[in-house]
Parts: structure tokens; C-alpha cells; sequence
């Protein structure tokens, strides 16, 4: 299993960790008597399990197990899945900062475009090494 | 990997980009100004759960489940190439649905997705197996 696929699933895993405490944080909120904050991160939290544990699974899973690219690169540019990771990953944590503090009224604005904008450079970085290694034979 | 396996998974990270540009619209349009289109959210979800991860994954299973002892290996093609149609077209409805706000083309078009999941399951139930059986 390569380097970058292993962090991909520990990445995914810790996420999936982290989604499912935060799912019942935010169910809890009241019951608790923990901050609002807490109850405005539901977006954020059902994130952490579709982008932070699912697709960043599927990433992994892909980069290990889909055909060969060639005999020199085999899994393509492992450079573009080392930054589909960072970038995620950076994505992620800023949108679970900046969500609920926006809910609060805070200005986050930006942050919360920024961390859009870092997921989809993500999701590029993994098509941009996967599309040649899908093809028919 | 077959070349019908092949197009389930590309489109599924074509529609991989468009479910996180149009994610992507939503964070930004949530803290600024920025104008965001009635069902875009409904859209994105739509795009990300069904296009993007329930594609690849039906794709991955026709390429990787256990194959037929006899016949073709992996079973007639043309059940898998129509439930492709059919999931698309499904998609493209609930998202114009949900785009428009208009109910009554989600439910159409999930029903859609409902026939291709039903078509697809048809075809690989057989094919889930013990190795070698």
C-alpha cells in the first residue's frame, strides 16, 4: 500500500473518529449545556464523515488499487495525491473552525470560501492523477 | 477494468468536481454576500451522494465482484449500460428539480435512481459469492 494511501485512510479514519463524537455532541448540545456553537456544527460534522472519512477513503482506496498508469510512473503523480491530502484535509478543519462561529455572526466569510475552494482544489488534484488511469481494455 | 466499469467511475469524478464546485458556491455564499442559486444545496447533495460515491461504487463492483464460472464473466452488459442511463438520467432530473424547487422532478428522479439501483442489484446479486464457487 503506498505512503500517501495510508495516510488517506488514517486521515479518513481519524474524520470518521471525529464525525461520529461530533454527531453526538451536536445532538447533545442542550442536554449538555454545551455552547450554541456546538449545535451550529452540524453541517460541519456530517461533513467530516462524507469528505473527511468517505471520499478521503475513496481517494486512498483508488490511488491503490485502480489499473497502472506505465511501467515508469505507475500510479501516476503520487505529488497531486500528497496535495488531494493536505488539501482536504486543510479544507476540513477550517470549515469545522469557521462554520459554527458564523452561525454565532462572526464575519468567517472568507474562511468558509476559502475552505470550499480547498476541497475542490482537492477533488482536481485526485482527477487530474486518476482520469488516466481509468480506461477500458 | 471494463470499459462500462470505466464509465461509471469517470463520470463519477466528473460529477465528483462539479458536486464540490458547486459545495464550494454554498461555503461562500453562507458567510458573505455572494448570491447562491434556490437548491443549489440540494443540488450539491444530490451530485456528491448519488453522482459521485454511489457511482464510483457501483462502478468498482462491476469491475471487482466475483465472476461467472460460465458465460460471460461478468454477466450481460446491458442491464449495467442501462442502469448507467437510467442513474444519470435520474440524477440530471433531481437536480433540475431540486435546482428549479420543483418536488414532484426530485421524486421523479430518485425514482429513476430507485430502477437503476434495482437493475444494477439484479445483475451482481448473482455474482456475490464465495471465491471459486
Amino acid at each position: 500500500m503506498p505512503a500517501v494511501t495510508r495516510w488517506l485512510l488514517r486521515a479518513g479514519m481519524a474524520w470518521l473518529l471525529a464525525g461520529l463524537a461530533g454527531g453526538v455532541l451536536v445532538a447533545g448540545h442542550d442536554a449538555l449545556g454545551l455552547p450554541t456553537a456546538v449545535g451550529a456544527a452540524g453541517p460541519a460534522v456530517f461533513h467530516l464523515l462524507t469528505v473527511g472519512w468517505l471520499t478521503q477513503l475513496i481517494f486512498g482506496v483508488a490511488h491503490w488499487m485502480f489499473p497502472r498508469a506505465g511501467a515508469d510512473r505507475p500510479r501516476g503523480r503520487e505529488a497531486l495525491m500528497w496535495a488531494a491530502l493536505l488539501l482536504v484535509n486543510a479544507g476540513l478543519l477550517l470549515r469545522l473552525a469557521a462554520e459554527p462561529l458564523a452561525a454565532l455572526g462572526h464575519a468567517t466569510g472568507p474562511a468558509l470560501a476559502a475552505s470550499g475552494l480547498l476541497q475542490f482544489a482537492a477533488a482536481a488534484c485526485f482527477t487530474a492523477n486518476t482520469w488516466p488511469r481509468v480506461r477500458g481494455r | 477494468m471494463p470499459p462500462l466499469a470505466a464509465r461509471f467511475i469517470r463520470t463519477a469524478v466528473v460529477l465528483l468536481l462539479i458536486a464540490f464546485a458547486a459545495g464550494a458556491w454554498t461555503l461562500a455564499a453562507k458567510g458573505t454576500a455572494a448570491a447562491m442559486p434556490a437548491g443549489l444545496r440540494g443540488a450539491h447533495a444530490e451530485l456528491a451522494l448519488v453522482g459521485w460515491a454511489l457511482q464510483l461504487a457501483l462502478g468498482v463492483a462491476y469491475w471487482i465482484l466475483p465472476k461467472h464460472a460460465a458465460g460471460p464473466p461478468r454477466g450481460h452488459d446491458a442491464p449495467v449500460a442501462a442502469s448507467w442511463v437510467l442513474l444519470n438520467a435520474g440524477l440530471a432530473v433531481a437536480v433540475l428539480g431540486a435546482a428549479a424547487g420543483r418536488e414532484p422532478l426530485v421524486a421523479g428522479g430518485r425514482l429513476l435512481e430507485l430502477a437503476a439501483v434495482a437493475l444494477f442489484a439484479s445483475h451482481a446479486l448473482p455474482r456475490i459469492k464465495a471465491c471459486g464457487r
